[in-house]
């Protein structure tokens, strides 16, 4: 279970999260909407401890992370799988070394067994053939299957978080995206999903967080979203109903 | 005017978290360096960017720097008749002052932009939250390294540097200024001593920390895409070159008073 209580975060003068309080258990699949610069992001930096919150508490299943050093924040962020935006993949390595990175890194594994694992992941993802290949070689989707490949590797996650994971993607590559999260988050893992696209957030997600001005200004189901009359929502949701742009 | 003050308050604050920050890296750093685990696969391709990549650099610009500063020489010390001292003052020069402080602007010029626009990118693309997030150490796995291969290979450098210098001074005193080869290579032989040596040669360490501590400082601290980017590398460019300079001045003190020159 993720708590947020009373959580304030701001990046010197700019307040970016006021006083947000909710919680999300971890099978639950979740996105968070939201415009540019409402927070999103910081959300999930939060939840991982990458960053520390000005006031409020953060509980990740009964511990309290607000106050915790660095070296005592491992624990809870083997708890997670994350994948950035654009997959913040490792440019000085090539696909199968930003895989079979924290398999080197945690792990005792011969270089056959690591081979096999890479293969096996990348398999999964659909992306055997670029198992050599560079980073910048590869296209938008590619990055995030391999990020999301990487993130699988060494850990078993109880939540994905996904940042923006089909922004800048074309349909077909960001519907394979949303497909992937889907099918990772069987067996009762959670999903925390952070993005602008309303179209692809309702195919992953069953509740939605909506953030303005550091606020939470939603929360609620699919249908919930659908019927509400906040306006700024009603904006964002055009996205699903192209006629009212007409 | 409050409103002045209030900034010129906040700036202070600012500096002074900035010089704090600065300070603890350096040392986390240097901490991480006799710490397991080490990444001697990073230290190794480090150690080919800093220096293989800047050896070309450091020839050309030595060579012209040693074949410059003996024409000179020759010019001002044929007048007076005491050409058989370039050997001595182009050694004593190269060896103590020219030849690392040179080697370390060249070095924070090429590599130091490098490393900070290098960890800006990674911070920028969340490549470095990655890294926390799979429970790698950054400062261990990009900092240490960093400052590893520089504390290695600027010294080698600057070495190389000095050679390349006389040389070129030597190409001037003989071929141009026509003096002995014999005379300027026994002056040169007379400079190289302990005091020399050991003066010119604890100069590059400092100088290699002193950079690889402030290009990755202030690749870490980068914010604001491509213009925070730009900003950080300047940044890092320009506070090397202070801080050689100034360094540089404190060494020669403390060294000319250590190896009992009178001044």
């Amino acid at each position: 279970m993720i708590v947020f209580d009373r959580v304030s975060f701001s990046y010197g003068a700019l307040q970016i999260l006021r006083e947000i309080s909710f919680s999300i258990k971890t099978d639950e699949r979740v996105a968070v909407l939201g415009g540019s610069g409402d927070g999103k992001t910081t959300l999930l930096k939060l939840i991982l401890g990458l960053l520390r919150a000005d006031s409020g508490r953060i509980i990740i299943d009964g511990e309290d992370i607000t106050d915790k050093a660095e070296d005592e924040l491992r624990g809870v962020r083997m708890k997670f799988s994350i994948v950035f935006q654009e997959g913040a993949l490792f440019d000085s390595l090539s696909v199968k070394e930003n895989v079979a990175f924290c398999l080197r890194e945690y792990t005792k594994l011969s270089e056959e067994e690591i081979d096999r694992k890479v293969r096996e992941l990348l398999r999964r993802m659909g992306l055997e053939e670029a198992i050599e290949m560079m980073t910048e070689e590869l296209s938008g989707g590619m990055h995030r299957r391999v990020a999301i490949a990487r993130s699988l590797a060494a850990f078993e996650p109880k939540m994905f978080l996904y940042d923006e994971p089909t922004t800048g993607l074309d349909p077909v590559n960001a519907d394979m995206i949303c497909r992937l999260i889907l099918d990772l988050s069987q067996n009762g893992k959670g999903v925390i999903i952070v993005t602008h696209k309303v179209f692809d957030a309702m195919k992953v997600a069953n509740r939605f967080l909506f953030l303005k001005k550091g606020g939470i200004i939603f929360d609620g189901s699919k249908e919930q979203l659908m019927r509400t009359p906040i306006p700024e929502i009603e904006t964002f949701l055009s996205e699903l109903r192209p006629s009212r742009l007409l | 005017m409050i409103e002045h003050g209030r900034n010129g308050t906040a700036k202070i604050k600012e500096l002074i978290s900035d010089l704090q920050d600065f300070y603890l890296l350096s040392v986390r750093a240097l901490l991480a360096l006799t710490r397991k685990p080490f990444y001697f696969k990073d230290v190794v391709e480090q150690m080919d960017y800093v220096g293989a990549g800047s050896f070309i650099i450091i020839l050309l610009v030595s060579l012209f720097i040693g074949m410059a500063l003996s024409l000179q020489l020759s010019a001002e010390l044929s007048g007076l008749g005491f050409k058989m001292y370039i050997g001595r003052i182009v050694g004593v020069s190269i060896i103590r002052e020219i030849g690392p402080v040179l080697t370390g602007l060249i070095f924070a010029g090429r590599v130091g932009s490098g490393m900070a626009s290098e960890l800006g990118s990674m911070i920028l693309g969340h490549q470095v939250d990655t890294l926390r997030v799979f429970g790698v150490d950054p400062v261990k796995k990009l900092v240490a390294p960093r400052i590893l291969s520089s504390l290695i290979m600027l010294p080698a450098l600057t070495f190389i540097g000095d050679a390349i210098s006389m040389l070129g001074g030597y190409y001037i005193a003989v071929y141009v200024s026509h003096q002995s080869g014999a005379v300027y290579w026994s002056s040169i032989r007379g400079v190289i001593n302990l005091e020399n040596v050991l003066s010119g040669f604890v100069k590059p360490f400092v100088f290699a920390h002193l950079i690889a501590c402030i290009s990755c400082y202030m690749g870490l601290s980068t914010k604001g895409g491509a213009v925070g980017l730009r900003r950080s590398t300047t940044r890092a460019v320009v506070a090397s070159f202070i801080m050689i300079i100034v360094a540089d001045f404190i060494l020669t003190r403390i060294l000319l008073y250590v190896m009992g020159f009178s001044v």
